[in-house]
């Protein structure tokens, strides 16, 4: 009988365990996020977070065998980021018109929201992982995550930096366009999908279609910039930190 | 799906590749999505079936990220010496950049093409 509970305990060191915790927790993320009609702040993100926390402590995984544990969902991050070239392409279609403005706006967007967070962070004594952490929080999650590795930034910290950007710019969207009186979707669109990605985006499409495809091109154009541009620059902004 | 997936493994090997060959210090994914972006925008044959597959890996991103992301609470005792400097980065960090980002797109779009000026009402 023992050696049974023993086996049966011993479950939860297996990828069998994290997969299915993790796709459960994801499961029930969704279905907060749709009873609470998309709200920011129940994010999937945040949601799923939650049962992986509470669980993972009471049986005993730490977060490095759960990492391991779930290796085959963190691979697909790879094939998702070149599938970003997906909306990139059939976007970059509906905006030629104003293309040079678009590409301008994304190059010093990429590089305020950047220069923002690692500025505030050093300034406030951060050591140089956790400013490289903060350096990508502006990009989409996927490709933040990649090139966090060329800064010396912990992946973990990122990835929660990266979304509740997104969250805090979804939620302070509407009061900020609303003071520095924005009337143009494209501008709102592009602005929430530069700043706070995916999470932005979704918020973005609440105001149209224009405004929803101007977001998934800011996002697009934005990761694409930052990930070409972070690892060649980071070796010269590190010998400040 | 599989094709599209396929696609997907494929591009990001060619950027593996480039990586290795040219040693150019980007992600491989990242060179994976430049190289599908140019094979689409060139008409690359097969490149169009890619659709069913990026847009399910998109529309579940969350799923393949938030993994990742618990570990800034069970690895809090890494960051909790950092609190303030992290939560003032994020936070005012992110209000801050959308405020300049904004005034700086209305500089730079605002003028031009204001066709959809009339159709929004919130003033």
């Amino acid at each position: 009988m023992i050696d049974k509970l023993d086996s049966l305990a011993g479950l939860v060191h297996t990828p069998l365990f994290g997969i299915l915790l993790t796709l459960v927790s994801y499961r029930f993320a969704l279905w907060v996020y749709g009873r609470s009609n998309s709200l920011p702040l129940f994010h999937p993100f945040l949601v799923a977070s939650i049962p992986v926390i509470v669980v993972l402590p009471l049986v005993g995984v730490d977060y490095e065998e759960y990492r391991d544990q779930t290796t085959l969902i963190s691979f697909l991050l790879g094939p998702a980021t070149v599938a970003l070239a997906w909306p990139l392409y059939r976007q970059l279609h509906t905006v030629r018109s104003v293309l040079t403005p678009i590409l301008i706006a994304t190059v010093l967007g990429a590089f305020i929201s950047a220069a923002i967070a690692v500025g505030l962070a050093w300034w406030l004594g951060a050591p140089a992982e956790v400013v490289g952490s903060l350096a990508p929080k502006s990009i989409t999650t996927p490709i933040a995550v990649e090139v966090v590795q060329s800064t010396g930034g912990y992946v973990s910290l990122a990835a929660g930096a990266v979304a509740i950007t997104g969250i805090v710019g979804a939620l302070a969207a509407g009061p900020i366009f609303r003071l520095l009186r924005v009337t143009d979707d494209r501008i709102k669109g592009f602005a929430l999908g530069l700043v706070a990605h995916a999470i932005g985006t979704a918020r973005a499409f609440e105001y149209g279609e224009k405004a929803g495809a101007f977001a998934g091109l800011a996002l697009g154009l934005c990761g694409l910039v930052t990930a070409l541009a972070l690892p060649w620059l980071w070796p010269w902004v590190a010998q400040y930190l | 799906m599989i094709d599209g997936l396929l696609i997907l493994l494929f591009f990001q090997f060619l950027g593996e590749v480039l990586i290795r060959l040219t040693g150019i210090p980007l992600p491989a994914s990242v060179v994976g999505m430049v190289l599908l972006l140019l094979a689409l925008l060139l008409n690359a044959p097969f490149s169009q079936r890619v659709a069913p597959a990026a847009g399910a890996l998109i529309k579940h991103i969350s799923l393949l990220i938030f993994p990742l992301g618990v570990g800034i609470v069970l690895q809090w005792h890494r960051y909790e010496d950092y609190a303030l400097a992290l939560g003032v980065a994020v936070v005012l960090g992110t209000l801050l950049s959308l405020v300049l980002v904004t005034v700086m797109l209305k500089k730079l779009l605002g003028g031009k093409h204001g066709e959809s000026r009339g159709g929004s009402h919130d003033r």
